[in-house]
């Protein structure tokens, strides 16, 4: 019995080894470029610390079981006539309610931080419409261009709008989306944390054009957007 | 082909009543396919006639109105004019009109040939099998079609079709596998096994059943015939979002009014199970004494009847803007976008349910007799059923979490969401725990119900990542969500529809199949399924949205291997259904109980008897007691026990 | 095989069937049928609440000026109605105690209340001065009672068979099921009337 446990347990570290290979050797996420992405990935990483925990339990049982007490198809035993056990229930009844209500409270908080606008972020409207992406800057007297440019370091505010179907903003590398709705204002919070070219992609399905909706975000350093403002706002 | 046992079709006619008329007239005139055909045509005649002659009297112009006359003419009174065609009505209309009934003769009833699979058939172990066949042939148009699309997406850019038959292609695979296959082929399974689990000589609605099938093909062919359509097939997503939806060709209405029919056939199924199961139990079978597929399919009934006239609504609304220009939706006219997702996942969450829970039921089956104990935990896993259906209508705003809607929503259904994790994890524990320590019987359902747990607790595991607000912010609407989706839907539901099928060949067909084409066919589709799906996570969080024709060249490798996979994946069906033919056809005859299971299916002939006892068994025990020497679940022929142990005794 | 097995085996029909519950199948049947009804209003009541209360331009008068309900003539209608759910238990009281002609009569004025109100609906629809595209509140007013205007028509479809049955004598004080579960479904088209007139007309 003793032995049985430990071969069980050594399935299961083979198992969870190998698939915390997978989930380290590759990079999953893209990189992250703002603070909200930052958080997002801790909890990302909660989670698959958490998946990898109870794949690996499962998978090695499963394993173990088919291993110890496979018999061939001639065999016309029953097995022992075990009905439950009320411990057992309870612990992993117990144990998963725990993790994700602690996923539920930690999600919830960064949710929370993710959303708390500082005082006066950058104020950005995104218009969506059939099959392109305009942004508006309304603090430099609403100016509209068809390339997202952000200063490093300082926090944004999109407003989305769309004026025929749904559509959907999002920056991979900012690890923020939300929907823009005909009808209603839709908002997301970024701040940037790296400079660098990254892509606009639009993420609902919006028509014929919808793969082809995107569009070029670029963050800069504070002066060199301050530079594009001035050049655009003309 | 399924020869019942027996009873030959025994036909009494009053006596006043004489058969009228010979072969050729009944072809065509009598209730069947071919009177079918023709009765929907003058339905559509009919339809479009009525339509004509209204917007003449009221002076609607044009009164010729394309997408009216294909609504009222095409997609309602040509369907019901199949439907009469075929007899599907028949015994109702002669209750109408006020004949005196007849008795039943039960001619309707039990299958002696394969044209006995294409009529109006009561006995639900026909129905089911027509269930299952027609399912299947939408399983491979759907399957076709998804790999059609990963043919165009193997490499980016454009390259074998246009940007609106590309997302006819997505939208119409995902229709039909959700409609036509997932949620029929259980309905399918469930008509087969449950009243014989029972101990019920049928449903306790036969006509209905028997309509109840016939509604689904006409849904089938409304979605598929859509590519007809000017300006092609609906391509707004099997999610149909309005405005887009509103605003799409002539095919979006083929899916509006497709969905109804389909809804139409599984409420009346669901109602058929619900009645059966509360009312038609064999004496002694308490709610605690049955099988767990009957369990689970009580509650999917409940999750069906309840949710589905959701979804059917939410289609009204669309049709209503689209053709009679109302404002449900359309923010100009002061309508409400989001009221679309709102009422459509008020369905369409419950319905993933009702594509996972008779799943379940299967798994429990097949892991408890191919390990020779009873399952681990039975009431809880009863109990966890009836936990999923109620929380699965709190969480349906987790598919809206970025879209929109009001913010203090969010973390509420967060909440319902994660927790709803729990009673499934119990049921994945309770089914790990009955193997430990079984006599394990690794044969192909066993592969099929161990290769779902594995790959369901991926798929719930990536749902719980979906769970939490922040990271579906990031992940929704990208490929993470198809992986998910897949997991899901194909290593979940897909593989215990699979594990269901070799389960009940047997019993279904009288004939085995063949067990090393049934491992050939697991291995490979478990290889193929993984190497498609699971890169799709990857691709997904980096950046691909989902629903594109084209992405990001950093992609195109991954892509690549995906379609391959894919098409491997498509293959290995043809391993199935080579199988299932062949056997069907010539394999070796089956007994009555191979599994050596104990659920009152197995003890009557292998296929059952046509009315499917002789006498309602008398259950006396729970339905898995293996391991206890002398314990029964039922005693089959309780009259006749009790006879011969009073002629012992006399 | 013994004697008695064989005659077992000769019978032309199916066994009959256990009943494990006290509720009767075709009542059940009707009941969750009515279930799935409600749900479907549910939907409807669930879009009048979206366009209503929750849209953020929902105009602050409903209906938006100049636009009126005729809430007098749908009120008459709800009397209609009503009084159709009494003389409906009538007629299931009568056939239940044999009396054939207060049973004929309850169903023929149950019958002519509810073709009353329907026509009294689509005159009140020709006349109410707006039409579907007149803007959500149109819309949500032409669902909810177009909605319920179809299960009245149902619900006169089914008591048409019951008058024909009835008529050619089928019901009795033994067998009255086809009279009681149309009566059930009348009853529930009544009520979900007043909630749709309460809805609809009065808040």
């Amino acid at each position: 019995m003793r032995k049985g446990i430990v071969q069980l347990v050594a399935i299961g570290v083979v198992i969870g080894v190998l698939v915390t290979l997978v989930a380290v050797l590759f990079q999953w996420l893209p990189t992250s470029a703002s603070e909200e992405f930052d958080r997002i990935q801790d909890i990302y990483w909660f989670a698959t610390i958490m998946s990898i925990v109870i794949f690996s339990v499962v998978v090695a049982v499963v394993v173990y079981s088919v291993w110890k007490w496979r018999v061939p198809a001639d065999d016309d035993l029953d097995g022992p006539p075990i009905h439950g056990n009320t411990g057992l229930e309870i612990v992993w009844t117990a144990v998963p309610a725990i993790l994700v209500i602690a996923l539920g409270i930690v999600s919830a908080f960064v949710l929370s931080k993710n959303g708390e606008a500082g005082n006066r972020p950058l104020e950005v409207k995104a218009i969506g419409q059939q099959f392109a992406w305009k942004f508006e800057y309304s603090d430099y007297g609403n100016f509209t261009t068809g390339e997202l440019v952000l200063p490093v370091d300082r926090e944004a505010r999109f407003t989305m709008e769309s004026v025929d179907v749904i559509h959907s903003f999002w920056v991979p590398n900012f690890g923020q989306k939300m929907d823009a709705v005909p009808g209603i204002e839709t908002s997301i919070l970024v701040t940037p944390t790296r400079t660098g070219e990254f892509a606009v992609v639009c993420a609902e399905l919006c028509g014929l054009g919808h793969a082809t909706m995107r569009a070029k975000a670029r963050v800069v350093t504070q002066n060199e957007f301050d530079q594009w403002v001035k050049e655009n706002r003309a | 082909m399924t020869a019942t046992h027996h009873d030959p079709p025994h036909t009494e006619y009053p006596a006043h009543f004489e058969p009228p008329h010979g072969p050729t007239w009944k072809a065509f005139f009598g209730p069947g396919i071919v009177r079918g055909a023709w009765m929907a045509g003058v339905g559509f005649v009919l339809g479009m006639l009525l339509v004509l002659v209204l917007r003449r009297w009221w002076g609607w112009e044009p009164y010729w109105k394309t997408d009216v006359i294909l609504v009222v003419g095409g997609m309602v009174a040509a369907p019901l004019g199949f439907l009469g065609g075929i007899g599907a009505f028949d015994y109702w209309l002669y209750y109408i009109s006020g004949r005196p009934t007849r008795p039943e003769d039960h001619s309707g009833h039990g299958a002696h040939s394969w044209k006995d699979y294409f009529r109006v058939n009561t006995d639900h172990k026909v129905i089911g099998i027509q269930y299952l066949v027609t399912t299947f042939v939408f399983f491979t148009i759907g399957g076709l079609m998804a790999m059609f699309f990963r043919a165009e997406l193997a490499q980016p850019g454009l390259q074998f079709v246009d940007s609106q038959t590309f997302n006819g292609l997505v939208s119409v695979h995902a229709t039909l596998m959700i409609f036509l296959f997932i949620i029929p082929a259980f309905a399918g399974l469930a008509n087969f096994a449950v009243p014989l689990m029972l101990g019920a000589p049928d449903m306790a609605f036969p006509r209905l059943n028997a309509l109840s099938f016939w509604l689904l093909p006409i849904a089938g062919v409304m979605f598929v015939s859509s590519f007809l359509a000017p300006g092609g097939a609906f391509g707004a997503g099997w999610t149909g979002y309005a405005p887009l939806a509103e605003g799409q060709p002539l095919g979006q209405t083929f899916f509006n009014m497709g969905v109804q029919w389909a809804g139409a056939s599984s409420i009346l199924t669901a109602l058929n199970f619900l009645v059966t199961i509360i009312t038609m139990r064999a004496p002694g079978m308490t709610f605690w004494r049955m099988p767990l597929l009957v369990w689970a399919n009580f509650t999917t009934s409940l999750l069906v009847v309840i949710a589905t006239p959701f979804i059917a609504g939410s289609q009204f609304f669309v049709m209503f803007d689209r053709i009679m220009h109302t404002s449900f939706f359309t923010p100009e006219g002061g309508g409400y976008v989001l009221g679309y997702q709102h009422i459509f996942w008020f369905y369409s969450h419950p319905a993933v349910y009702i594509m996972m829970l008779p799943g379940f039921g299967i798994v429990s089956e097949v892991i408890s007799s191919m390990s020779r104990k009873p399952i681990f935990g039975y009431r809880l896993m009863a109990l966890s059923l009836m936990g999923i259906l109620v929380l699965g209508f709190s969480v349906w705003a987790h598919h809206m979490f970025i879209a929109g809607m009001a913010d203090w929503l969010r973390v509420p259904m967060m909440i319902t969401t994660l927790l709803i994790a729990i009673p499934t994890g119990i049921k994945v524990f309770s089914w790990v725990a009955t193997l430990w320590r079984g006599r394990i019987h690794l044969n192909t359902p066993m592969l099929f119900a161990l290769g779902f747990v594995t790959m369901f607790v991926i798929g719930g595991l990536s749902g719980v990542y979906l769970g939490s607000v922040p990271i579906d912010i990031a992940a929704s609407d990208t490929y993470f969500i198809v992986a998910h989706i897949h997991y899901v839907l194909f290593g979940g539901s897909v593989f215990t529809i699979f594990a269901g099928i070799y389960y009940w060949f047997p019993k279904m067909t009288g004939r085995m199949y063949s067990e090393r084409l049934g491992k050939w066919h697991f291995w490979l589709t478990f290889v193929s399924f993984n190497a498609t799906f699971f890169p799709m996570h990857y691709v997904g969080l980096r950046g691909m949205p989902r629903r594109v024709f084209d992405y990001d060249e950093a992609f195109g490798d991954l892509n690549f291997v995906i379609s391959i996979a894919s098409f491997v994946l498509g293959a290995s069906f043809i391993v199935f259904v080579y199988n299932i033919v062949t056997s069907w056809v010539r394999g070796p005859i089956a007994d009555a109980n191979p599994w050596r299971a104990h659920t009152l299916e197995w003890q009557v002939s292998s296929p059952p008897p046509i009315f499917n006892f002789d006498e309602i068994p008398q259950v006396v025990g729970g339905p898995y007691e293996y391991g206890v020497p002398g314990a029964r679940h039922a005693i089959m022929s309780p009259g006749r026990e009790a006879k011969e142990a009073e002629e012992v005794h006399a | 095989m013994s004697a008695h097995a064989e005659a077992l085996h000769d019978h032309h029909g199916p066994p009959e069937a256990n009943q494990s519950s006290r509720v009767d199948s075709r009542t059940l049947g009707m009941f969750l049928f009515i279930g799935s009804e409600i749900m479907l209003f549910g939907s409807f009541f669930a879009a009048y609440f979206f366009v209503r209360v929750v849209n953020p331009s929902a105009p602050a008068e409903w209906p938006p000026p100049p636009y009126e309900f005729p809430v007098f003539v749908a009120g008459v209608n709800t009397a209609i109605l009503v009084t159709s759910s009494f003389t409906m238990h009538w007629a299931l009281q009568s056939i239940k105690r044999g009396h054939r002609a207060g049973f004929l009569a309850g169903m023929v004025l149950t019958f002519v209340m509810g073709l009353a109100f329907l026509t009294t609906q689509v005159v009140e629809y020709l006349n109410v001065g707006f039409n579907t595209g007149d803007g959500a509140f149109a819309s949500v007013f032409f669902g909810l009672t177009g909605l319920h205007g179809a299960h009245v028509a149902v619900g006169l479809s089914l008591l048409l068979m019951v008058i024909i049955r009835g008529f050619r004598g089928h019901f009795s004080p033994e067998h009255h099921h086809g009279v009681e579960l149309p009566g059930i479904y009348w009853h529930f088209v009544d009520i979900m009337w007043i909630v749709v007139y309460a809805t609809v007309y009065l808040l």
